[in-house]
């Protein structure tokens, strides 16, 4: 009955080396800012290419430079899509697996739709197919929806519950609460959103050297 | 262009591909400055939470992770010595004038706090998360101590065990911060070696301890305070061997 260390237990050999407490204790609140900060970002570029678009649409005559930022940005847009996937999933396996906050049931349907673009929009990247977007903005459409009811019932906690909250994981629990709005679905739903923007101006890049096909 | 831009992507991208491949810089600039502004991001996420101290330092509105001060949700515990028996539920109990071991730990803070003879005399509580008993008990104990100041000469200490996370109330750093609960609260581990170290048969419980570390009396269940006050009692009076 006496403490017994498994060697398999990777937690308790990082807390033995005093990686895990200093990772528990300092960090969450560090990396809550940050991702936090990451998610506010998010909403920058979604708004800074919506105005992009707007201009560009409604312009009388073409500005060069905005056309050029236009095609850079379409240039990076799927993998800065994949980036922000890859980070997305990392960020909430770290808040899942190493700070131990349980998920809610709204959690795992956010996860769902956003977890395997981290691999898809990895390979659309690589193979330059903005084609992707006909498959995964209707996904992340649903993710953002499931986040946004999300982020409102952590902003405004309606008083006598909601069926997916449960005593074990309840989806109104701020795990996470920056600036006074910045919650955990609220970041979702930022990623959500400019993956969804980032998909709809991406364009297919003509690769320089090797293509899927030549291969 | 052998990745096959349908036609209606074109179109979506306004004009024509101008850049071509001839200008990898421009999109590698825009890497360098969205690597920039995350790193600056990094910097100021760093900065601010370590001048800010725990929370709500500058803003108005509260800010920060709204769980437990460090966030510990379960612990890491070493014991050495010999764990007391369980407590049998009726007939004497065999653990009284045995020491009790040495555990080791942390707070949800991450502090290292120890249980184990000392030399004073202590109380050593017993909580969960999830049990009622013990969420009706927290905040009593809580008015009580508030009403009456810690016991003189009495040190109190808690484990809070039993913690999973499939089970209502988690973490239990949540709960005692919100409980205001101002004893010292070492959180167990997984396997609850802590709670199992002091034989513990139910929730919530509670060893009292002499100085030298020896088990006074041991019991479990809601406390009135009345009962509450008799642990106390037991524990300062329990010490009468000053010569040993």
């Amino acid at each position: 009955m006496l403490s017994e260390i498994r060697p398999s237990d990777l937690r308790e050999v990082l807390t033995r080396a005093k990686i895990a407490p200093m990772l528990l204790a300092t960090a969450v609140s560090t990396f809550s800012f940050f991702v936090a900060m990451l998610a506010l970002l998010c909403w920058v570029a979604v708004v800074a290419i919506g105005i992009g678009a707007l201009v560009h649409r409604f312009a009388s005559r073409e500005i060069s430079m905005l056309e050029s930022l236009r095609s850079d940005i379409a240039r990076i847009a799927l993998p800065l899509a994949w980036v922000i996937a890859l980070v997305t999933m990392l960020g909430s396996l770290y808040y899942s697996r190493i700070q131990h906050y349980v998920p809610c049931e709204l959690c795992w349907y956010q996860r769902i739709c956003l977890y395997p673009f981290a691999v898809i929009l990895g390979i659309a990247a690589w193979r330059r197919d903005a084609g992707i977007r006909i498959y995964a903005i209707p996904v992340l459409a649903i993710g953002a929806v499931v986040a946004s009811y999300h982020t409102w019932i952590q902003a405004y906690p309606p008083s006598n519950g909601t069926s997916f909250c449960t005593a074990d994981a309840p989806c109104t629990l701020r795990y996470v609460w920056e600036f006074g709005f910045v919650s955990l679905p609220f970041m979702a739903l930022s990623a959500c959103c400019c993956m969804i923007v980032l998909l709809l101006i991406a364009r297919p890049t003509p690769r320089t050297g090797l293509t899927p096909e030549s291969l | 262009m052998s990745t096959t831009p349908s036609p209606k992507e074109t179109a979506l991208g306004g004009t024509a591909e101008t850049s071509g491949p001839n200008q990898p810089s421009s999109t590698t600039w825009i890497w360098i400055a969205l690597a920039a502004v995350i790193a600056v991001v990094g910097v100021l996420a760093f900065v601010f939470t370590r001048s800010d101290g725990s929370t709500g330092g500058g803003s108005a509105t509260p800010s920060g992770t709204v769980v437990p001060n460090g966030k510990v949700t379960i612990g890491s515990v070493t014991v050495s010595g010999t764990a007391l028996p369980n407590k049998s539920a009726a007939g004497a109990d065999s653990a009284v004038g045995q020491t009790i071991p040495t555990i080791e730990g942390e707070t949800f803070d991450g502090t290292k706090v120890t249980i184990g003879p000392a030399d004073e005399p202590t109380i050593i509580m017993v909580i969960a998360h999830w049990c009622p008993h013990c969420q009706r008990e927290v905040p009593f104990l809580q008015s009580w101590l508030s009403a009456n100041g810690a016991p003189e000469g009495v040190r109190l200490v808690a484990i809070a065990t039993a913690n999973d996370a499939a089970k209502p109330n988690f973490p239990a750093g949540d709960w005692l911060v919100r409980e205001k609960w101002s004893v010292p609260t070492m959180i167990d581990d997984k396997a609850s070696a802590g709670a199992a170290a002091l034989g513990v048969t139910g929730f919530p419980y509670f060893v009292v301890v002499d100085a030298q570390g020896k088990v006074i009396e041991r019991t479990s269940g809601e406390l009135s305070a009345a009962q509450w006050e008799s642990l106390i009692n037991a524990a300062k009076t329990g010490t009468g061997q000053p010569s040993a």
